[in-house]
């Protein structure tokens, strides 16, 4: 048994895929909000996928640097959009 | 990749898929936020059997703290002003974008290398963000300052207008 590339491309269409339904379907948008993480995670997984199998040259970690701020950018988003949608109760 | 790997890498991608699929679908806020956990589990076993380590640790934290976020009941619902035509067409648009990608991935050709980083990477991934991108690395900082100072002011403008 053995996983490559396009395996791994297979996973981070999924999630890409997923993350859009659930951002489209959701009728309260701070839950569509959840559909961030996961189209952030598909695209990071498709990264580090390439940094595993296909780099060669330059700096062959890009892939998983810009999986890590990806992975970071998807929290501060989440947090900004539940901030700005507020507290129960406080209207 | 050797078996061991792969069978690591296709069980961390079912749970992915599977935390994937409950945040989409699951009705309650504190079963969205488990999914989304879950999700962060998988996308980590992803990555540490993709030898990203480091990437790991960090996605573990960043989706927990995602999740803990969509789970707590505190905050307000937002009514979608979009209507359910709309909504249905985003849907199959994402199953239309699913086909279009699977094919690609498929169809495509793609160039192989070897990999002669680690299994965790830490010394050399941080020479990449704190080096050669540093740039982008003070962006995503900016770009979570901003993010943290938004919500905390929306969150207190709101308090003072109760």
């Amino acid at each position: 048994m053995s996983a490559g590339l396009v395996q791994v491309f297979f996973v981070a269409a999924g999630l890409v895929a997923v993350g859009i339904f659930a951002a489209a379907w959701r009728r309260d948008l701070t839950a569509a909000l959840a559909g961030i993480p996961l189209m952030f995670g598909g695209a990071a997984v498709a990264l580090v996928g390439i940094a595993r199998f296909s780099a060669a040259g330059g700096p062959h970690l890009f892939g998983q640097g810009f999986a890590v701020l990806l992975a970071i950018s998807a929290l501060a988003l989440v947090a900004l959009g539940i901030g700005i949608s507020g507290r129960e109760g406080s209207r | 990749m050797d078996s061991l790997h792969a069978i690591g890498f296709y069980v961390s991608s079912g749970v992915l898929l599977a935390g994937a699929l409950g945040v989409a679908l699951l009705p309650g806020r504190g079963q969205r936020g488990a999914a989304l956990g879950v999700a962060g589990l998988g996308l980590a076993g992803v990555f540490l059997f993709l030898s990203a380590g480091f990437a790991a640790g960090i996605a573990l934290l960043c989706y927990a703290g995602a999740a803990f976020l969509v789970a707590a009941p505190q905050y307000r619902s937002v009514e979608n002003v979009a209507s359910a035509t709309w909504r249905q067409l985003g849907a199959i648009g994402a199953a239309g974008l699913l086909a279009l990608l699977a094919y690609s991935a498929f169809r495509g050709d793609f160039a192989s290398a070897t990999f002669y980083g680690g299994a965790f990477g830490v010394a050399a991934l941080g020479r990449l963000m704190f080096a050669h991108d540093a740039l982008a690395v003070e962006a995503v900082a900016l770009l979570g300052l901003v993010a943290l100072g938004g919500a905390t002011a929306a969150w207190r403008a709101r308090e003072r207008g109760r």
